[in-house]
């Protein structure tokens, strides 16, 4: 394992951190953990497809000049909505301690890898969506720009019984970042009983920053937790948006978009843990790729053994626009419960001729229609978007990168 | 359908598949595997020098190949120790190379194949029959129409004998080489039997030939190579069709198949396998297809404890296709894993994959599969299809497709369903007057109809009969 990173980080420097935000004791035994257990970690499991041939290279990438624990910027807006709390992570420890005591890490295992330890161990940008119960938070804004070489962005969700929140995270990069950057987002989140949360993300990150985010939620009875994962920007992306569907009838969707071009690099993830009955999940991605930018896919639908009467659905997509573009998809199927209904499916392909001769028939410039037709073939994702600021935010980003 | 079926229609496909004879063999290595069994094989079936080369190159490979157990849900085949079991067993018959008259054949082994009703087939459907017991080959023989045309069927070991430059060429070569994966090259190692092929140019051999092989033995291993040459503009039909009894220990097959399709040629391979549940079936096929070429995999996997099994295709000239058809069913004990791989490195290469799996009785199904679309392969497309059918909920069944797409102007759809069997089915059929387990076994047949459609009707009729003996196991 890479200790390189370790070697440039000390306890001293995670104390600081920890100080800073005014954390309690606990918080910073995690951290010093976290930070202790990178010698052991191993980087996260990326998409490998037989042969066997790893399509992401995590482990050569030099964390010593990304990783600056100490310098680190950014510009946050928080926009709150009546009656829910959104707040600063120094701020929300004061007013929720307990409730961070109780669910930091319940979801996703602050150890759970290398790079999620890392993360851990240094986030300094944190962010508490609380939202009461019975009450609807609709509108929670959480704009992050990076303006220093690396950030680590935490955020915790926690929306109790029959409440719901609509969160519209946005990272993106200050203008005057030089050289490489890193990113790291952790993002969990806890629904309970009968509560609806739908969390957009947008990144447009710049292209020499290396992105790693885990988002994860947790769903108890008759809740759903639904995921928009938009990726633009980053030069490489390592993206997890996970479901685990505990209660039963609890709901999850994910859908995804993203648009790579130049040499950028997508490794991303969705998946969904069946583990309760009639629970529903609904999958749906789609990329465009071109010049020589690559993505790997995988969708794992798994439904476990107690998960009567599933429902489980996916779909992925990918245009490819140019001829040194690649991309690799594996959406996965692992069924161990017979009471279920299931399917998947994923193609690659190009613009289609015939459509675009038609068009041009009609008297549309080649390069305007086959614009037209890339911005066509994102509509059945942006159009499970419900909320309409973010699915403007990545329609607008769309067309930026077409006219580019 | 004609009369020609009946004799499988007639037979107790239980019995034939269930008996076992007395051992009997004239020479039985030692178990394990070294240099010295190797040797020892290859004088035996006096080998020219180049082939016991190759088979201890083969060997080398495959000390230093790994086990392929790191593979996510790969089949646990821990338990498969080479060590543990007799590579080569050469059946006590006097005739070296075969007979080409059932009645020559000793009469436990003739009264082997005859349960198996493969002299019935013979006689009413096919254009030849090769037959192995154990290691070798027992029964070859070919329809004289074709051997006329230069047409060769013949064993394996025969064909190192008789058609030496061919086989030199060909053999673990170009498709298949040792260096592929651990078991390839124990298959390089200490590969007995099996079938040789050739089509000539433009000649078109309407009936299918069969080869059939059997394990008899307790805690052998059968490792034949089949090798299928189909010349420009050829076609040719092979069928293989596999069984081995129940034992205590395990058994291990481990056979290699390569087929090599030139341009304009056409060959289907179909083959029903029904190992016995403790044999680890670990084989490795792939065909190459040059320009216009046509490859069919049609492949039933209903026994062994343990398949890995991932027929592959290479089109690898302009406007090759391939086709696979795969059927899996995994009961009680049983872990089949099982798809195709399909490397489209040519412009308007063209493939589809349909795969049906049935799980029961806390058996596994996975459909693993590679889809790669070279640079450069620009108008190639593909279509996979892959629906599992649950019976209950000890089973699973899983469904890893991998897309390897580097190419832009491509077409790729992949599609897959998991259902249990419908409630709303049964119940109907039960409605009608049916019981519980005919509705089931009907609902099974539809859903396997469009696989049992593409293959040669007593194929078919087997098929369904060893779907419904699976049935009755489970539902009685």
């Amino acid at each position: 394992m890479s200790t390189q990173v370790h070697a440039n980080l000390t306890e001293a420097q995670v104390t600081e951190i920890s100080e800073q935000l005014d954390e309690p004791e606990w918080l910073l035994e995690t951290r010093l953990d976290a930070l202790a257990a990178l010698d052991e970690l191993d980087m996260p499991d990326v998409i490998t497809t037989p042969g066997p041939r790893h399509w992401t290279n995590l482990v050569d990438l030099d964390y010593e000049s990304l990783v600056d624990p100490l310098e680190w910027e950014q510009e946050k807006d928080r926009v709150e909505a009546e009656g829910a709390d959104v707040l600063a992570w120094d701020e929300a420890l004061a007013e929720h301690g307990d409730l961070i005591e109780e669910q930091f890490g319940s979801v996703v295992d602050p150890q759970r890898d290398f790079l999620t330890a890392l993360s851990t161990a240094l986030f300094s940008a944190g962010t508490l969506v609380y939202v009461p119960e019975g009450v609807a938070a609709e509108d929670v804004k959480i704009r992050t720009t990076q303006n220093s070489r690396s950030l680590f962005n935490y955020t915790l969700v926690v929306v109790e019984e029959s409440a719901s929140a609509t969160i519209l995270e946005r990272q993106s990069i200050g203008a005057d970042v030089e050289g490489d950057q890193y990113y790291s987002g952790v993002v969990e989140v806890v629904a309970g009983e009968n509560a609806n949360v739908q969390y957009g993300a947008l990144q447009n990150l710049g292209e020499d920053t290396y992105n790693f985010q885990v988002k994860r939620g947790h769903a108890a009875d008759h809740a759903s937790v639904d995921w928009i994962e938009g990726n633009i920007g980053s030069r490489l992306t390592k993206s997890s948006v996970e479901t685990r569907l505990l209660g039963e009838g609890s709901e999850s969707q994910i859908v995804g978009a993203f648009f790579g071009h130049d040499d950028q690099h997508f490794d991303i993830n969705s998946r969904v843990w069946h583990e309760h009955e009639h629970t529903t999940a609904d999958l749906v991605t789609r990329g465009v790729l071109d010049d020589e930018a690559r993505s790997v896919y995988e969708g794992v639908q798994d439904v476990g053994t107690d998960a009567w009467d599933t429902s489980s659905y996916q779909r992925e997509n990918t245009l490819m626009l140019s001829d040194d573009s690649e991309a690799d998809a594996s959406p996965k199927l692992i069924i161990n419960n017979h009471d279920t209904e299931a399917s998947h499916s994923a193609t690659v392909g190009q613009v289609d001729a015939e459509e675009l001769f038609y068009m041009t028939s009609r008297g549309v410039d080649e390069e305007r229609a086959k614009n037209m037709l890339v911005e066509g073939f994102f509509v059945p994702v942006l159009e499970e978007v419900a909320v309409d600021e973010l699915r403007e935010d990545m329609d607008e980003l769309i067309v930026e990168r077409l006219t580019e | 359908m004609s009369s020609d079926q009946d004799h499988l229609k007639e037979t107790d496909t239980e019995a034939r598949f269930e008996f076992k004879k007395e051992e009997k063999s004239a020479f039985e290595a030692e178990k394990g595997l070294t240099e010295e069994t190797i040797r020892v094989i290859s004088e035996d079936k006096d080998e020219p020098e180049w082939m016991l080369e190759r088979r201890l190159r083969a060997l080398e490979q495959y000390h230093e190949m790994p086990m392929p157990d790191d593979w996510p849900g790969a089949p646990d085949i821990s338990e498969v120790d080479v060590d543990e079991i007799v590579p080569y067993i050469r059946p006590d018959i006097e005739t070296r190379g075969g007979v080409d008259d059932w009645n020559d054949l000793p009469e436990e082994i003739q009264d082997t194949f005859d349960k198996l009703g493969i002299p019935e087939a013979e006689k009413n459907a096919l254009s030849g029959v090769g037959a192995q017991y154990e290691s070798e080959i027992v029964y070859q023989n070919m329809q004289e129409r074709w051997e006329e045309k230069g047409v060769i069927f013949c064993d394996m070991d025969k064909a190192v004998q008789e058609h030496e430059e061919i086989v030199e060429e060909y053999f673990m070569t170009k498709a298949v080489p040792p260096s592929d994966n651990k078991f390839a090259a124990l298959h390089g190692a200490i590969w007995s039997g099996g079938s040789f092929v050739y089509v000539p140019e433009d000649t078109t051999v309407d009936m299918p030939v069969q080869a059939y092989f059997r394990m008899n033995s307790d805690g052998m291993g059968q490792f034949e190579h089949t090798l299928i040459i189909a010349e420009e503009g050829s076609e040719v039909h092979y069928i293989e069709g596999c069984s081995a009894p129940k034992y205590s220990e395990f058994n291990l097959h481990s056979g290699g198949v390569e087929v090599f399709v030139k341009e304009g040629a056409h060959v289907q391979y179909s083959t029903v396998q029904n190992w016995s549940k403790n044999t680890y079936n670990l084989n490795t096929k792939r065909a190459i297809a040059e320009a216009d070429a046509t490859m069919e995999w049609v492949s039933g996997s209903m026994g062994s404890k343990a398949t890995m099994l991932y027929p592959s295709t290479i089109l690898k000239g302009p406007g090759a296709t391939d086709n696979h058809i795969t059927i899996a069913m995994a009961g009680e004990g049983q872990d089949i894993d099982t798809g195709a791989k399909v490397y489209h490195n040519a412009p308007d290469t063209k493939s589809t994959i349909e795969s049906k799996s049935i799980a029961k009785d806390g058996g596994r199904t996975n459909y693993r599969g590679l889809v790669h679309m070279a640079n450069g392969a620009e108008g190639a497309s593909t279509s996979v299809e892959c629906d599992a059918l649950m019976f209950d909920n000890d089973s699973t069944s899983d469904t890893m497709p991998y897309m390897e797409i580097q190419e832009n102007e491509v077409d790729v759809a992949h599609e897959a369903t998991v259902g249990k069997i419908g409630d709303e089915d049964v119940f109907y059929l039960q409605s009608r007057g049916l019981d519980d387990d005919d509705a089931k076994q009907m609902i099974v047949a539809g859903f396997i109809e469009p696989i049992t459609e593409e293959l040669p009707i007593e194929y078919a009729v087997e098929l369904n009969r060893l779907i419904e003996l699976e049935m009755e196991g489970s539902l009685g």
